[in-house]
């Protein structure tokens, strides 16, 4: 579904993708872990060309993304993206923030649109705050909004960034609920996360990323139980 | 008692500040006129020498920068002889009208300050939304017209009023090439009657008249927006 080959990405001198090489499976759920400064966004922000790539490929189904040729908008609107500080936007409204990527980019209409955010916004458990303005929700409500706007526009991807780490830690449990719904119903995700509990159970691989390359790839089990690169059973050391 | 009050009354109705207001409500006319659409049209040109500045073309960058210079420093008054007796007169030899020369001066000179307030506004607004925007799918032109420019808008309406007080004022400049807006209005009364003190005072009771509501309004707007 995605494959990634010898990816490089400099922002001027600094070299933060060093060669990153990885392929995502359909349905396949693949969680990148790694210290802060180890270039996981970065790998993630290049998926949907949000960073421009300085060179190597990125392929989504058959298109390559970072070909000039390639229509970027209409990738981006099979690669849904939720942030870590969610960016929903405040002057609309929790259904206007859902259903403007189908109405605009889709050409759908209104109303269409419309029962589509409300089954989306039922799925995520915010069926009560259609109207309310973004300001209104709590942190996690406000991630789950994000993730139903992506949902929206039928991603055939959706990646994740660090999307719980500036949430309370009372509000992580229903962000991740959801994305545990998502790939239970077979979603292919990439999920930047500090939350090693949900890599250890939803993963079904795990990257560890250091110093802009993948220093250890496996299955969870593997990784957590046994990791091979020195640098792995370092972190891994530190953080569980 | 009774007869005090009246001819103090009848003096006041006989005095220039009553007198002035016929000739000066003229000039209010005219100011209102070159404020309006000297500011609409300033918005217009703002609008897109702001956006310039953000540009990623560095061609459409840089004329948008000189252009924002050269007319922030330089003055206002010099700015408008330019127009219309540097240009239209000498340059090119067509004689505009003072009226024409004084909307164009405010459409240039509140357009170079409008850019940087529409450059701020847009520049202020987090990156994030720009991302989410084009994450969705919209394309550059979708996100800057329904994601940033609502939320950047917002933003410029406090300045946005402040600068209309400041060209309200600066339109008092126009009377050197004899337009008939406020002051000139007035210094031709008072020309004629010698009442300069009661003239002016009544010229800034009416600039006072419109600026003080004006500010009043805008920090209520202030406060609304929590800006």
């Amino acid at each position: 579904m995605i494959t990634v080959k010898d990816l490089h990405k400099s922002f001027g001198n600094l070299e933060v993708l060093k060669g990153i090489s990885a392929e995502v499976k359909e349905s396949e759920v693949v969680c990148v872990i790694g210290p802060s400064g180890s270039g996981k966004s970065t790998f993630l922000r290049c998926i949907n060309l949000l960073e421009d790539i300085t060179s190597g490929e990125v392929t989504i189904d058959q298109d390559v993304i970072n070909d000039p040729k390639t229509n970027i908008n209409q990738v981006r609107s099979q690669v849904g993206m939720v942030f870590q500080h969610f960016n929903l936007f405040p002057h609309k409204t929790v259904l206007e923030n859902i259903t403007i990527g189908p109405i605009k980019v889709k050409g759908m209409k209104e109303e269409e649109a419309k029962e589509i955010a409300l089954k989306l916004l039922e799925k995520v458990g915010l069926s009560d705050k259609a109207d309310a303005y973004p300001e209104s929700l709590s942190g996690g409500q406000k991630q789950r909004a994000a993730i139903a706007r992506s949902l929206a526009m039928e991603p055939k991807v959706m990646l994740f960034d660090e999307p719980t780490s500036a949430l309370d830690p009372e509000l992580v449990g229903d962000v991740l609920e959801v994305m545990k719904d998502l790939a239970r119903e077979g979603m292919t995700m990439v999920v930047v996360t500090h939350e090693m509990g949900f890599a250890r159970e939803v993963g079904d691989r795990v990257l560890f990323m250091d110093e802009g390359i993948v220093m250890e790839e496996g299955d969870p089990q593997q990784i957590f139980e046994n990791p091979q690169n020195p640098r792995t059973q370092e972190f891994l050391s530190k953080i569980l | 008692m009774l007869d005090a009050l009246n001819s103090m009354f009848e003096a006041l109705m006989d005095s220039a500040y009553i007198k002035s207001l016929p000739f000066l409500y003229e000039g209010l006319k005219l100011t209102l006129l070159i404020t309006i659409v000297g500011l609409f049209l300033g918005f217009i040109l703002g609008a897109f020498t702001g956006l310039g500045r953000l540009s990623k073309n560095g061609l459409i960058r840089g004329i948008s920068t000189i252009f924002v210079e050269v007319v922030r420093g330089t003055p206002i008054l010099v700015q408008v002889l330019f127009i219309y007796f540097g240009i239209s007169e000498d340059l090119i030899g067509v004689n505009i009208s003072g009226l024409t020369a004084a909307i164009i001066a405010i459409t240039i000179n509140a357009g170079a300050y409008i850019a940087e307030i529409v450059r701020g506004a847009v520049h202020s607004i987090d990156k994030g939304q720009y991302e989410a925007g084009r994450a969705v799918g919209l394309t550059e032109r979708q996100t800057m017209r329904y994601i940033i420019w609502p939320q950047a808008f917002k933003r410029m309406i406090p300045p946005l009023g402040n600068q209309f007080i400041i060209s309200l004022k600066d339109t008092s400049l126009f009377s050197v090439i004899a337009v008939g807006e406020l002051l000139y209005q007035g210094r031709q009364y008072y020309n004629a009657t010698f009442e300069v003190f009661e003239t002016l005072v009544m010229v800034c009771i009416i600039y006072l008249m419109i600026t003080i509501p004006t500010s009043v309004i805008l920090r209520r707007i202030e406060r609304k927006l929590d800006v």
